[in-house]
């Protein structure tokens, strides 16, 4: 038998999701896609659906290169998801009460190195002639002014630096990816996993479901969300917690009717324990509140979170607990874990579905065969590790760095010892105004520099060096770039007026 | 304002990494810094052998505003599209060629495609698909075509030059832009006595240079990080245990090849480096299984033409300064650390710690942080280098006790890990800051023999009959847009010849 033969022979036949959320329905729509020219069969396992409404959620933009990938159409996708576009998210009260600052997408200035940029900008602080960092950006301008359009197709535009992601409705966008996966092939079995049996080598051979059949499958991919119904429950996988840092563990969530015209910006405002969201769809607002259950009971957080006003009330509202952490190895032998069941962090940047994403990324660029080389497995859990980290401590930032102390919460973050990674990357900022950026960044410098400078976390002593790393011509160019950005932005239709044009809902 | 700014900066040594060094900041003369001096003794000799480097100065050189063409002129330069390898794996000759091996299909690498359809006991045809490889095996050169998309201007080129030239055209630049040269001998180092921060270089005759920043270019000798201010050393001879080399130059006969080579040795290896001029050679080797005189023998016994001159030898130890950027004083250069010159990584070395100080330039607070941070980034692109070249010697299928050792020997724990990846299915590990990117290392696995157990199961989606036919079609318009190029001497005769 020739090598190519003894190579084939190892493909994967059959590979099975558990789960029934965002993370699963991504998993079963990427794996259709991708493998639609392999002989593999595709089964997914989904509890029975208990009537949850779906909760209105942010993203990032890089969620459009999965539409890309898989040739989703955007008019499609805003209609059957109730989706807005979204630009930027603005912290209301972090900072300290009354303050507000917004952290746009996309990069600052204008065709020039962020390092440039910022070392510009910081020094006309310095110099007290600095104005708010969106007027440099032109997507945080466009979600100042409410505005946003389709991008143009001239390459001088400044309106080619527009960056957008989209709130949708989880549970319609789960829907959605539901319909394309069963399309493409996608076998959905309603159940609930009661046993899992492994082999003597401790892989997953089968599932026994609640109606006593069983599924058996080469390959498993665990999204049951914390419960981590494989990973956890079967493998004993440990979990990594991080609530020392990330004190918040309940969320509750309600969406309801509105008639406002959306803005495509998330608002968060933080709260005496915790931080609310509020989500513009077409037609309704998602609001939420993130909460530390040591310092809030369930009833009192929900009464904080505007109940019929402005909108009325669409269902009872929605209660999570969680525990702000990492599965320590998401891949083991045969099981991969991605969503809540891989880890949790707080949707404070809304990074849950770009998480499923670039595990998905990696599992296509690891793919493994039916040998699940351990060297294989240890690569994603090492990229995964640093990614969750980096983004922990994105996250970690916006509490250790407020300064408000009116609460525990706020009290217990300015207090608290920050990971390394963290404490090295906020002292070199504040000290010198330098941004630090490790492997596996989620976000870019711009989005630190938003966060670092709307928390007021830059001391401005160090002395800027602009005239090291541009050429006086630079300087007269980026003097120029508010006005030149404006009259960009200014030509945009109004966000709801896109949208209606866009997607109109039927 | 604060009022905090560096005012004078004070450079010590004058080989390619000082003077690279007062190039780059010389812009700063008069705006926001009121004197830059560079130190030099002409009694002390520079390591000014020929030398190679990586396309990244070529950046470096265009962020300075120099012309290119002028340059090479000055500098007796040739061009290079990568390294060949001899010896290194006992069965053949490979290259590492700065061009990628083709465009990825349906999101699988080039390299993957490759093992995919590779038939038994093909183990060469991949170096077909790299642009730059063929060419330089044709002795073929003319800088790439603008369009990133066509096969013309897919690959890149660095230079093989005479370091001192360009130490010498850089001084000129420096000079002209208003850095000051002081000729001396530095004799001692003060230190303020209540921080330990470099105050003041003595030089013989009594003279003082005092300044905020400085700048250690002074070599092995290390006057100031080490000498003065004890930054410590990490010492990587476990790892890379070659500890002497001998240079020397030869006439050149017959055009100059588009590439450097590296021909592995019984302890060691020699480096062929061809100049417009001349032939630079050299022997690294490791002391504890050669004895100098053997291995100028072997050098002498492998020149191209005749010796110019005697052989020249330097010691040194493979390792990394544990502080390059200690309290007021960076080190760039030999001075930061020493890594064999393998594949070309010295001057390499130099621009990104450069660039790194410029992105981290300090101000006369020398917030530690800053020192902390540039520390950190050099010592990603120390030990990324490192590793690489390692896997040169590990992954060797020569016999001898140098090669054995160095078979045997645990590698650092990243290596060992990028290896296993490769070993287990072709992926290739990158990790931050890394000189190498994927062709590189794809290269050097390949061409030292390592071949993964398997290929990437997502090139089975891809059909056999389709990726076949693709991958003729690119080895086809490879050759051919190889075959178009002039050869590598006509071309810098026509362009770029250096004056008699």
């Amino acid at each position: 038998m020739s090598g190519e033969g003894q190579r084939a022979a190892r493909a994967l036949r059959s590979i099975v999701i558990v789960g029934g959320g965002t993370a699963a329905w991504m998993a079963a729509a990427a794996l259709a896609k991708v493998m639609a020219s392999a002989s593999c069969a595709l089964t997914l396992i989904e509890p029975r659906a208990d009537g949850t409404a779906g909760a209105a959620e942010g993203s990032i933009p890089n969620l459009r290169a999965f539409h890309r990938l898989l040739d989703i159409d955007e008019r499609e996708l805003l209609r059957a998801t109730r989706a807005s576009f979204k630009l930027a998210t603005r912290f209301h009260d972090w900072r300290a009460r009354g303050d507000s600052f917004l952290h746009p997408f996309g990069s600052y200035g204008l065709d020039v190195r962020h390092e440039v940029f910022q070392a510009y900008w910081l020094a006309r602080k310095q110099a007290g002639s600095a104005s708010r960092l969106e007027e440099w950006s032109v997507t945080g301008l466009a979600a100042a002014l409410g505005r946003f359009g389709a991008r143009p197709a001239s390459d001088s535009s400044p309106l080619r630096h527009l960056s957008y992601a989209y709130h949708f409705d989880a549970a319609l966008y789960a829907r959605f990816l539901r319909i394309y996966a069963e399309k493409r092939g996608v076998h959905r079995i309603e159940g609930e996993v009661t046993d899992v049996t492994l082999d003597p080598m401790g892989r997953i051979e089968s599932l026994r479901l609640s109606e006593g059949r069983s599924v058996s499958g080469d390959f498993f991919i665990d999204c049951s969300g914390a419960e981590a119904r494989l990973i956890g429950q079967a493998l004993e996988i440990g979990y990594e917690d991080w609530s020392h840092w990330l004190p918040c563990d309940r969320l509750v969530a309600i969406d309801c009717e509105s008639a406002e015209d959306p803005a495509p910006i998330t608002e968060s405002r933080a709260r005496e324990s915790g931080w609310q969201w509020r989500i513009p769809l077409q037609g309704r607002t998602g609001h939420g509140h993130v909460y530390c259950s040591a310092y809030l009971s369930d009833d009192e957080a929900a009464t904080a979170v505007p109940g019929g006003a402005p909108g009325t009330l669409r269902c009872e509202p929605r209660l999570q607990r969680f525990k702000a952490g990492r599965r320590a190895s998401p891949w083991v032998r045969n099981c991969l874990a991605l969503g809540e069941a891989a880890g949790f962090l707080e949707p404070l940047e809304w990074t849950g579905s770009h998480l499923v994403q670039t595990g998905l990324g990696r599992l296509f660029a690891l793919f493994p065969d039916r040998d699940f080389e351990p060297a294989i497995g240890a690569e994603y859990n090492r990229l995964a590790a640093l990614e969750y980290e980096r983004l922990r401590d994105f996250l970690i930032l916006h509490y250790a760095a407020s300064q408000r102390d009116d609460a525990p919460l706020w009290r217990h973050c300015r207090a608290m010892p920050l990971p390394p990674t963290l404490a090295h990357k906020r002292d070199l900022f504040a000290r010198t105004g330098r941004i630090v950026t490790l492997e596996e960044e989620t976000f870019s410098p711009a989005s630190w520099l938003a966060i670092y400078v709307g928390l007021g976390v830059w001391e401005g002593r160090h002395e800027p060096v602009i005239d090291l790393l541009g050429s006086p011509a630079m300087a007269s160019r980026l003097e120029a770039m508010p006005a030149t950005i404006r009259k960009a932005v200014e030509t945009l239709p109004a966000h709801a007026t896109y949208l209606k044009e866009v997607a109109t809902l039927a | 304002m604060t009022g905090s700014a560096v005012r004078r900066i004070v450079i010590v040594g004058g080989g390619s990494a000082g003077w690279m060094a007062a190039a780059a900041l010389s812009a700063l003369v008069g705006r926001r810094v009121e004197e830059i001096v560079l130190v030099e003794s002409a009694e002390i000799g520079t390591i000014g052998v020929g030398e190679a480097t990586l396309p990244t100065l070529r950046a470096f050189n265009a962020t300075l505003g120099i012309d290119e063409i002028e340059l090479i002129r000055r500098t007796q330069a040739t061009f290079k599209l990568g390294i060949e390898f001899r010896g290194w794996n006992p069965h053949r000759t490979f290259f590492h060629g700065f061009s990628d091996f083709g465009p990825d299909m349906r999101g699988v690498s080039p390299h993957q495609l490759w093992l995919k359809a590779r038939t038994t006991g093909d183990d060469e045809s991949y170096a077909g698909y790299s642009i730059a490889t063929v060419a330089a095996g044709l002795g073929r050169f003319a800088p790439p075509v603008p369009d990133r998309g066509s096969v013309l201007g897919s690959y890149s080129y660095a230079f093989q030059f005479d370091a001192s030239s360009y130490a010498a055209y850089l001084r000129a630049f420096a000079e002209a832009r208003g850095v000051k040269r002081i000729e001396g001998r530095i004799v001692d180092v003060r230190l303020r006595s209540h921080d330990g921060f470099v105050e003041a270089v003595l030089l013989q005759g009594e003279r003082t240079v005092s300044g905020d920043l400085f700048i250690d270019c002074s070599g092995f000798a290390a006057l100031l990080i080490e000498r003065a201010l004890h930054a410590g050393f990490d010492d990587w001879s476990r790892w890379l245990p070659c500890d002497r080399a001998l240079a020397l130059p030869c006439a050149r006969l017959g055009a100059p090849t588009p590439f450097t080579s590296s021909i592995a040795h019984r302890a060691g290896w020699q480096w062929r480096i061809p100049l417009q001029h001349r032939t630079g050679n050299g022997h690294v080797f490791c002391s504890s299984y050669l004895d100098e005189d053997e291995a100028a023998r072997t050098l002498l016994a492998n020149l191209d033409g005749a010796a110019l001159g005697a052989p020249r030898l330097l010691k040194f130890t493979a390792g990394q300064r544990r502080e390059i950027w200690k309290h007021n004083c960076v080190a760039l250069g030999l001075a930061s650390g020493f890594l064999e010159p393998l594949e070309s990584t010295s001057i390499h070395l130099v621009e990104s710690g450069i660039g790194r100080l410029i992105e981290l330039f300090p101000d006369r607070g020398f917030e530690p942080k800053l020192a902390q941070e540039y520390n950190r980034l050099m010592s990603r692109s120390y030990e990324s280098i490192r590793d690489f070249i390692i896997l040169h010697y590990h992954a060797s299928g020569r016999e001898g006790p140098l090669w054995d050792h160095c078979r045997n020997m645990a590698v650092p724990d990243g290596l060992h890990h990028q290896i296993e990846l490769f070993k287990a299915g072709g992926v290739v590990v990158l990790y931050d800051s890394g000189a190498f990117a994927e062709p590189s290392w794809v290269s050097l696995y390949f061409g030292l023999g390592i071949f993964p157990r398997r290929h990437d199961p997502m090139a089975d989606l891809i059909g056999d009959a389709a990726l076949r036919r693709e991958l003729e079609r690119r080895a086809r318009i490879v050759a051919g847009a190889a075959q178009s190029l002039p050869m590598h001497g006509a071309f810098i005769d026509k362009h770029c010849r250096a004056a008699a």
